[in-house]
């Protein structure tokens, strides 16, 4: 065998040694491995090709040729197996790292509004949108601004029926006995004075959300609940204004059309003064345990602004007319959440908070 | 106020059923609580003619009618009664019909005869306690009609809830005015026949000196009356009313009352000393009331005395001593109108309550006082006996309440009701009693005097209110206001996106509750009327009642809470009081529970801390923790007051340790309160162009002092690390093994940059060697090796 013969022998052996030891590799460490023993500057073929020089120098070309032949089968092989298992290796990665997505995830203690706040939130934000501005007052507050401005003298039957809580060490202008609110009607004389203070006449059209007090306490009342209170003056003000906006309001916190009535009924600081129902929203008016079988069930008191309570805020009402209505918060979250014990909102057991805190 | 439907209908003839009057009530005003029916209508039951009556062959009590009931075929009934006769008009129970009793009728055999029914007696259709036989109908009773209609037994009666405008209304005969009004139909005179008077019986003697609160005052005695119980139908109406008869006089004045609207008041005649005066009481008088009470008066109160003592106090009560028995023979009766202010704070100041006063306070009809008088003394002297002596008058009704009339513009209440006005309503409003003029724009309407809640052109529009019906007025959109919209108040949202449930409790708590957070200063603001002693403060301090709400969930298994609560604390200032806005915290125990991914943790100052810090930066604010041993009732060493700038607006800190355990909470509590009102304005957030050069960060480890504030070390950083550093913060914190006693390890990590350039190895040196030396100096700490 020549000597020419025998070198390309050697190749073609290398050649078919490698590719089943390529084939044979396990992984991409592998595989590099036997990069470097084959192909690398001290590897095999470099190895083979130390025997060149001994050939003649015209058989130098033709080797030379073969050589690249088997370099180059030999990377082409190489960069095939290493795609295939670079393919592999990542099949397995992704094995190893996958995950149960049905774990909980990592949540920082989720805490929630109160029901009533929820309840105060979604009224004001109705009346806002109807451009209704919003005021408080105060909670400590004297005769004049409870009663008297609202029409209602002291010697009023329905003074009587308010059940006032008094305060003791404390005292108004002229003496007056303080005491805590019985309604948030007296931001009414509060917020028309201020007003009027900045731009001199109506119109004005105001919502006032607060606490109030009454000196009752049982399984139907609380002495402490929420209200919100909320007029308009403005000339030609009407009843039928105040129905529409009632109509409005009513279906857009129920988040449906509600029906409404109005039933006249008596107010010391409205003339006319109507007591408002809506239509059973639990049986929609088919008559059910909760509206005692009528159909109806009742959620505010309204009526067109006396003429004595304008007066004493000194707005001519000959001139402007308003209407006026409150409504007490948690009869309105309870009507429209299903809460059926108004303790519930003042026990504050935090399965209820969390459970009724959620927007909707 | 209860109201009998068969007393209503001796005002009005009213022909719709009980059902529809109610919903009229409704709609004119008068809320309707209920509709109770204490006998319910008999359906099935006819009038019968007996057309032949022959003996039961079987059975010698029994007989075999043949009764008509207006069908083609006469019903075969086997009767037991003894006391009909051929001719006779029965009630007849047909197959079907249920009876008051809860007797079903059926077809029957009776002794081997067939019954198609049963004639009924009295008690069987529950008109009577017992019968002795069949209910014999009068000769006119239409043959085949319904009994039930025929007798008018149906009785319903209405519970009305009277607004206190109308003391028009708080009688039957008010009610039917309305009603009748309404409906059109005629109200029914009122019998105002003049008694036979005795010139025998002297008329009392009466003298009024206050009558500025009793205008008109009628007495007159009733002489050798037998008082006995008050007839059957009178004492069911009363009860049907919800009053309990007494006696016959006191019943007929209780009934005269309810169906007229004037509270009378009898006197025992022999049990009066002197002259009757009507007068202002001393100051100091004793008044022994009816109700047991004994009364110590005010001057002022008005009182009707004999020549020894106080009989009455004016239109509320009589005296114990002055009352009606059984024994009566001779009364005084007193019929008056009483001024309705006064009678409502004398009803105030002494919390007594009568059917009496709740009329006079509402304000009775001038007009009814004499009529009122003469059908009491009519029903007493017809029913008791006795006869009556001329009426003693004090004062004139015509001139109270009289000669009121309203002007007003027709198309000004049409505006203000956003409704036309029929001229069809003023029929209605000429019913109920008013006088009505009405020519083109002008309305003139009188006012009876009975309308004391009417004067005033609205007024007017709330009657032609409720005759149009608030029904048939429009709902209309009234045109926007313009006004600037109001910024949302944020607070309370942002401290539960935190983590926290809010809650809302009481704003009055104990005085023990007052005295756990705030010293005692005299500046509480107590309640005069609390409901409990439990309830009797206005709260100074938010914590108390978020102990509370704490304690009442870990009784419920809870492992722990955070809480947060936004409402006001009240207290006394030179002023007069201040009612200050609060947001509160509470954080206690495990308030996350374990987790796959870590373990359940004790809440710590730290936790309660950090949520402040995030609540204040959403504010655009930053607070600085300011070490105070002093908080009363947080424990020294773990509590802090909040400085907002300048401003002290808040506190934090742990509960003491005694007050947590008297709320029976073993974990550590953890307490903030911050003062809204305090709170300055946030800064809003400008724009600062981003760094266009990266930031160097570096770590240096020092020991300090144990007790050295992070705050100091920080600003101490801040101050002496030169002008590139831009944050600086702690990182680790350790003490323990490897760090000499009384010494802390604190890691400290800045940040550098420049906003021109690329920071060099040389930056960073020169900011750490600026670093080391301000530790050494101002704390003498050392970097740890
Ligand atoms: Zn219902």
């Amino acid at each position: 065998m020549s000597e020419i013969d025998a070198l390309k022998d050697r190749l073609e052996s290398l050649q078919a040694e490698a590719l089943a030891a390529f084939a044979g590799a396990e992984d991409l460490n592998g595989l590099q491995g036997l990069r470097v023993h084959y192909l690398g500057k001290k590897g095999a073929l470099t190895e083979v090709l130390k025997g060149v020089g001994k050939l003649a120098p015209a058989d130098r070309p033709v080797i030379g040729k073969f050589v690249n032949q088997t370099k180059q089968a030999l990377a082409v092989a190489l960069d095939a197996v290493e795609a295939e298992l670079a393919v592999k290796a990542k099949a397995a990665r992704i094995e190893a790292e996958r995950i149960d997505v049905t774990l909980s995830g990592r949540k920082s203690g989720s805490g929630a509004l109160h029901p009533v706040q929820n309840g105060l939130d979604e009224l004001t934000a109705i009346f806002s949108q109807m451009g209704f501005a919003v005021a408080e007052g105060p909670e400590i507050e004297d005769e004049f601004h409870n009663f008297d401005a609202l029409n209602i003298p002291a010697e009023h039957p329905a003074r009587a029926m308010h059940d006032t809580f008094f305060l003791k060490d404390l005292q108004g202008d002229d003496g007056q006995p303080m005491l805590l609110r019985t309604h948030t009607s007296p931001v009414q004389i509060r917020a028309m004075k201020r007003f009027l203070a900045e731009s001199g006449e109506p119109p004005l059209a105001v919502v006032a959300p607060g606490r109030v007090y009454r000196c009752d306490y049982d399984v139907t009342h609380s002495p402490m609940f929420h209200q919100v209170e909320v007029f308009k003056v403005d000339r030609d003000v009407s009843l039928a204004h105040l129905k529409g906006v009632l109509q409005h309001f009513l279906s857009a916190y129920f988040e449906k059309e509600v029906a409404i009535r109005l039933r006249p009924h008596y107010f010391p600081f409205t003339e006319p003064s109507a007591e408002v129902d809506i239509g059973c929203v639990f049986c929609a008016g088919k008559g059910c345990r909760i509206c005692k079988g009528s159909g109806w069930i009742e959620v505010l008191g309204s009526g067109m602004i006396h003429p004595n309570v304008l007066k004493s805020v000194g707005i001519d009402s000959e001139e402007f007319s308003g209407f006026a209505f409150g409504l007490g918060v948690e009869r309105m979250v309870m009507l429209k959440k299903g809460i059926p014990d108004l303790r519930l909102f003042f026990e504050n057991d935090v399965r209820f908070l969390s459970r009724m805190g959620v927007a909707k | 106020m209860k109201i009998p439907f068969s007393w209503l209908k001796k005002h009005v003839a009213l022909t719709t059923t009980p059902n529809q009057i109610a919903d009229d009530l409704v709609r004119l005003g008068h809320e309707v609580e209920g509709v109770e029916t204490p006998r319910a209508a008999v359906k099935g039951v006819r009038v019968g003619l007996i057309e032949s009556k022959i003996p039961h062959p079987d059975a010698d009590k029994l007989s075999l009618l043949k009764v008509n009931i207006g069908e083609a075929e006469p019903l075969g009934i086997v009767c037991g009664a003894a006391n009909m006769a051929e001719g006779d008009r029965v009630p007849v129970a047909t197959i079907g019909a249920s009876l008051p009793n809860g007797l079903k009728i059926k077809k029957g055999k009776i002794r081997g005869e067939v019954s198609f029914g049963m004639c009924c007696s009295e008690s069987e259709l529950g008109l009577a306690e017992d019968a002795a036989g069949l209910l014999i109908l009068p000769a006119d009773a239409p043959v085949g009609a319904e009994v039930g209609d025929y007798l008018e037994l149906e009785e319903a009666v209405f519970d009305l809830s009277i607004t206190p405008n109308r003391g028009d209304c708080m009688n039957v005969r008010g009610i039917a005015r309305d009603l009748a009004a309404d409906a059109g139909l005629p109200l029914a005179d009122i019998d105002k026949s003049m008694i036979e008077t005795n010139g025998d019986i002297a008329a009392p003697a009466v003298s009024v000196t206050a009558e500025q609160d009793c205008p008109v005052y009628m007495a007159r005695s009733i002489q050798g009356i037998t008082v006995a119980d008050s007839p059957a139908w009178m004492q069911a109406a009363l009860m049907m009313a919800g009053m309990r008869p007494i006696n016959g006089i006191v019943d007929v004045l209780s009934y005269i009352m309810l169906d007229l609207g004037q509270p009378m008041h009898a006197f025992d005649a022999d049990r009066l000393a002197g002259n009757i005066s009507i007068r202002s009481a001393r100051d100091g008088e004793d008044f022994a009331a009816l109700d047991g009470r004994e009364l110590k008066l005010n001057a002022g109160d008005l009182v009707v005395s004999d020549a020894d003592s106080v009989i009455a106090l004016g239109g509320i009560m009589g005296s114990e001593a002055s009352g009606v028995t059984g024994a009566t023979t001779n009364i005084v009766l007193e019929s008056a109108f009483f001024r309705p202010a006064r009678v409502s704070e004398t009803r105030r100041i002494y919390a007594m309550v009568s059917e009496a006063s709740m009329r006079f306070e509402r304000g009775v009809d001038p007009a009814m006082v004499a009529i009122a008088m003469q059908r009491a003394t009519a029903m007493m002297t017809e029913l008791f006996g006795g006869s009556a002596g001329e009426i003693t008058l004090c004062g004139d009704a015509d001139t109270i309440n009289s000669g009121r009339s309203v002007r007003c513009q027709v198309s000004r209440i049409a505006t203000r009701l956003g409704v036309d006005i029929p001229v069809a309503a003023d029929a209605v409003l000429t019913r109920m009693g008013f006088g009505v003029n009405r020519h083109e724009d002008r309305l003139d309407v009188a006012i009876p005097s009975f309308r004391h809640d009417v004067s005033i052109p609205e007024d007017i529009s709330e009657e032609y209110a409720r005759i149009i019906g608030f029904d048939a007025i429009p709902a209309v959109l009234p045109p926007l206001s313009t006004i600037r919209p109001d910024q949302q108040d944020r607070s309370i949202h942002d401290a539960v996106a935190g983590g926290f449930l809010q809650v809302v409790s009481y704003a009055f708590i104990s005085s023990d509750e007052q005295r756990l957070f705030v010293a005692a200063d005299g500046l509480d603001i107590a309640l005069q009327n609390p409901i409990s002693d439990a309830m009797s403060m206005m709260r100074r301090s938010p914590w108390p009642g978020l102990l509370s709400v704490a304690r009442h969930n870990l009784n419920r298994q809870q492992s722990g809470v955070a809480l947060v609560e936004q409402g006001r604390t009240y207290v006394q200032t030179v002023a007069g009081h201040d009612e200050t806005n609060t947001m509160a915290w509470l954080m206690t125990g495990q308030t996350q529970q374990d987790q796959w991914h870590c373990a359940a943790r004790q809440a710590d100052f730290f936790d309660l801390k950090g949520a402040l810090e995030t609540w204040l930066s959403l504010r655009g604010l930053t607070g600085r923790f300011i070490a105070d041993d002093a908080i009363q009732g947080l424990q020294a060493g773990q509590s802090a007051k909040i400085l907002i700038g300048r401003t002290e607006a808040g506190r934090i800190g742990r509960v003491d340790g005694d007050i947590a355990a008297a709320f029976d909470i073993d974990a550590p509590v953890f307490v903030a309160e911050i003062n809204l009102d305090k709170l300055p304005a946030g800064k809003q957030a400008k724009f600062v162009p981003l760094p266009e050069f990266p930031a160097v960060e570096r770590d240096l480890v020092f020991l300090f002092d144990r007790n050295t504030s992070s705050d100091a070390i920080l600003n101490a950083v801040k101050s002496g690390a030169g002008k590139l550093l831009t944050d600086a913060r702690i990182f680790d914190l350790y003490a323990g093994k490897g760090v000499p006693e009384g010494k802390i390890s604190l890691g400290i990590r800045f940040t550098l940059q420049d906003a021109k350039r690329t920071l060099t190895q040389e930056d960073s040196d020169a900011a750490s060697s600026a670093i080391i030396a301000a530790m050494d100096k101002r704390f003498g700490a050392s970097l740890r090796g």
